[in-house]
């Protein structure tokens, strides 16, 4: 669960806290980094024997079935289902309106269906919403986030609310602070943030729980610079391949077409189109990348 | 409570620390904050000079038992809480605690509703406490004119604040009902049922349950007219008041919990349904706003193009045409009593007693009364959202802008003023009521650039241009009543000379042209 090199990223300040958390006895004046850090890592492998085994998700970690939506007269989701696996990505892409984002919604708990089911890790949102939010992570489409909170409150916020013992909660926030970038800003409040900031300091709120993830990402890379979009790709296909289960929604589809196994196309409330990439090439002739697999399936390829 | 709820309260205090760190490490809020409260404590100090309210206070009793019977007394607060109960139907209940930037954190985590609505109720509480006693230190000079003990004004002042409180609690219960009927009954005659709500509420205090201690003291209304009736000993029954303070926190604490019982996940729904209202509302308002050509305008003046912009805009939102319709009708109504002077609507009859203070009075309403019309100046940049941007990015001159908002306010502010002055001097018909009324020219023209101008400072103070600073909204009636008060005062210094003639006009252009330039500084500063 806690790795050496996430132990030694880890500043002097944070390495005492963590210290003290583990309650460690450190009775010297000084202490050299290296002999605090191999005590915090003895006392973290004697935990971890105690400790239950990690959890495993379920598969499918996520399970939409028959999901409508209505607001009114108005049909946002009509007939949805949707499998995402441990160990996959899933892209849900889509035109503006197409109800990709009500899906996300829907599957966080944030509004109900009309009808259908919505399963997260075996969990009903319905029927049990606390355990089935407690596995699923959500960064929203448009990023938000309490203004007056600094970003170190921030994330052990969540930290707390989604029960991460503090000595994990500590390692995990400077290894992924250190991964986006956000170390100048840790002591900044929220609301100063720029929109890249924000959606960074969001992923590092999700991020500081526990592994495997259920994840709904919508526009995960919106506001991000190439670097951090990059190392952001690169950490959901290594979560990917350690077991999680990803369901991005995205309007970009180079993004989709790097990150994604399978693809959900939708269009006007419907699924219009799923499965790889080869498999949506396959069913449509004249096409020969996800742009032009899109433009097919939702309206047409313009002249 | 699960220990959530705990870290979710702990959160909620916090963020207010930190809201306040900020607002004492900010210099412009610091100011502001500073100015707020300074100018309560002056005008405080100017209107307790005035006067000396302690004859005033000795005789308010005998005055209240004179003029009012017990059961109307008692009916007052009975109708704060039935229109609470009817409002509160007709409200979000619970959902109104939830915020946008919940929608994206809390709602999707592991956490109950009625823990959100928990912890955000607890800062709820913390700051009315906290402005409760700023807002008392600051009335000080007041208090110890009118001769009232410290301590007895804290308490009725607690027990008000958790009558109002409680009052919540049954909107949102009431809130509550809608949504059970609705689940049930699909027919509008449902809605029957927040008449009989509401007389629900009346009905305890009818005399028959109020002439003596009755099961219906227990009701939010009785318990606290019976705090005020034995503490001021005004229609007293000779029970402990203290009684009544027991009922009030018991009711406090049985509708708190049951406002908690019934925060279910439901209420995401409402709050969600709400926000797609603004939406829906924000889309029909674009369909219009395409169907009014700006280029066809034979203006070339960019003043001329943003008051249109503005004043189109705010007609096509919601509530906006009864604004001016109210100015009609309203101005109609005012004409109609001052020129016929109706049998079934008499003025004010001042009681001889209270005649000293009259004039005192009298100048007050008329300050509270343009500063309430000018609201509308405050929300001119307000309104803006993040379309103050693109209109500071457009190619118009600050001062251009500034002007726009400035004259549109003044035109909205002074329709708005008319029938209130008009309702004033007809309900405090007192002598020399036509040279004070005209004051409110200068009132109006002040208090619209006041409010331009603390508008325009909303964006450099925050990154939201869309949300008012609490420092802000509250330093504008301080600021507006400051003004008033001194021009006020520069009135009565140079009443009997000529001198008025100048000195008023140059106080008022002169701060006009202050705030106005003011504003301009605040666009250039934008974050």
């Amino acid at each position: 669960m806690i790795e050496r090199a996430n132990v030694e990223q880890m500043k002097s300040k944070e390495l005492l806290r963590l210290a003290r958390v583990l309650k460690l006895p450190i009775l010297d004046r000084k202490i050299a980094r290296d002999s605090l850090v191999d005590m915090i890592m003895v006392e973290i492998s004697l935990r971890k024997k105690r400790n239950i085994p990690e959890d495993e998700l379920t598969s499918p970690a996520i399970k939409i079935e028959s999901l409508t939506k209505r607001f009114g007269k108005k049909i946002a989701v009509w007939g949805l289902n949707l499998e995402v696996n441990p160990g996959e990505i899933v892209g849900l892409v889509g035109p503006n309106g197409a109800g990709k984002t009500t899906t996300l919604r829907i599957l966080t708990g944030i509004i109900k269906p009309t009808s259908g089911s919505v399963e997260v890790n075996g969990h009903d949102m319905l029927t049990d919403p606390i355990h089935a939010k407690s596995a699923i992570g959500y960064i929203p489409e448009k990023p938000t986030c309490y203004p007056s909170l600094t970003v170190r409150e921030y994330i052990t916020f969540m930290a707390r609310i989604y029960e991460v013992p503090t000595d994990i909660a500590l390692v995990r926030m400077r290894q992924f602070v250190d991964m986006f970038q956000l170390d100048e800003f840790l002591g900044s409040y929220v609301g100063t943030l720029s929109k890249g900031n924000l959606q960074r300091t969001l992923l590092v709120g999700i991020f500081v729980r526990n592994p495997p993830y259920v994840l709904a990402l919508d526009e995960p890379i919106y506001g991000l610079d190439p670097r951090g979009a990059w190392n952001l790709k690169a950490y959901l296909k290594r979560l990917r391949d350690e077991g999680s289960a990803i369901l991005v929604s995205t309007h970009i589809l180079e993004v989709a077409a790097d990150l994604c196994d399978r693809f959900v196309i939708m269009n006007e409330a419907a699924v219009v189109g799923r499965g790889t990439l080869e498999e949506l090439l396959e069913s449509q002739e004249n096409a020969s990348k996800l742009e032009e697999v899109f433009l097919s399936l939702t309206g047409g390829i313009p002249e | 409570m699960k220990p959530t709820t705990f870290r979710l309260m702990r959160n909620e205090i916090r963020m207010l620390f930190n809201q306040f760190k900020q607002a004492i490490t900010s210099p412009s809020l610091l100011l502001f904050y500073g100015v707020t409260l300074v100018g309560i404590f002056f005008v405080s100090l100017v209107i307790s000079s005035f006067i000396s309210f302690a004859p005033m206070m000795a005789s308010l009793g005998v005055m209240i038992e004179d003029f009012i019977d017990r059961g109307m007394f008692f009916g007052a607060f009975a109708i704060v809480s039935a229109s609470s109960v009817v409002t509160g139907y007709f409200g979000l209940g619970p959902a109104a605690v939830i915020t946008s930037e919940d929608e994206n954190l809390l709602l999707p985590a592991p956490v109950r509703p009625h823990q959100i609505f928990l912890s955000r109720y607890i800062r709820r509480i913390i700051r009315k406490t906290a402005f409760m006693v700023i807002s008392l230190i600051a009335i000080l000079p007041l208090l110890s004119s009118a001769n009232i003990l410290f301590f007895s004004i804290v308490f009725v002042l607690f027990c008000v604040i958790v009558f109002l409180e409680t009052n919540y609690f049954l909107g949102a219960l009431s809130s509550y009902i809608r949504l059970y009927f609705e689940r049930r009954y699909k027919s509008h005659f449902r809605h029957i049922i927040v008449i009989f709500l509401g007389f629900v509420m009346l009905v305890p205090a009818y005399p028959l349950f109020t002439s003596t201690f009755t099961v219906a003291f227990v009701f939010p209304s009785n318990a606290l007219a019976l705090v005020i009736t034995e503490m001021t000993g005004i229609f007293s029954l000779n029970i402990p008041f203290l009684l009544g303070v027991c009922l009030q926190i018991m009711m406090f604490t049985i509708f708190l919990l049951l406002t908690a019982n019934i925060c279910g996940y439901e209420y995401y729904e409402v709050f969600s349904a709400s926000k797609g209202n603004e939406e829906i509302e924000g889309r029909f308002s674009k369909i219009i706003h395409g169907d009014v050509d700006f280029s066809n305008s034979k203006f070339n003046d960019p003043i001329i193009w943003i008051m249109l912009k503005d004043f189109w805009s705010r007609l096509r939102s919601p509530f906006q045409i009864w604004k001016y319709v109210y100015a009609v009708v309203g101005t109609i109504f005012v004409l109609y009593l001052n020129l016929l002077h109706p049998v079934w609507f008499e003025p004010l009859n001042i009681p001889p007693n209270l005649a000293f203070a009259v004039v005192p009075a009298f100048a007050l309403m008329l300050i509270l009364l343009v500063q309430m019309s000018s609201v509308t100046s405050l929300l001119s940049f307000i309104d803006e959202k993040e379309n103050v941007y693109l209109l500071k990015a457009s190619p118009f001159r600050p001062t251009d802008i500034v002007l726009a908002k400035f004259l549109l306010s003044f035109v909205e502010v002074g329709i708005a003023a008319i029938p209130a002055c008009g309702f004033l001097i007809y309900i405090m018909r007192i002598e020399g009521y036509l040279a004070l009324i005209t004051l409110a020219a200068p009132l109006v023209i002040l208090f619209t650039a006041t409010g331009v101008a603390i508008g325009a400072y909303v964006p450099v103070m925050t990154n939201d241009p869309r949300t008012l600073p609490v420092p802000l909204a509250f330093s504008y009636p301080i600021i507006n009543l400051c003004l008033g008060v001194v021009m006020i005062l520069i009135v009565s210094l140079f009443a009997d000379s000529v001198l008025v003639l100048i000195v008023l006009p140059v106080y008022c252009l002169g701060l006009t042209l202050f705030f106005l330039a003011t504003s301009v500084r605040a666009i250039n500063n934008y974050k």
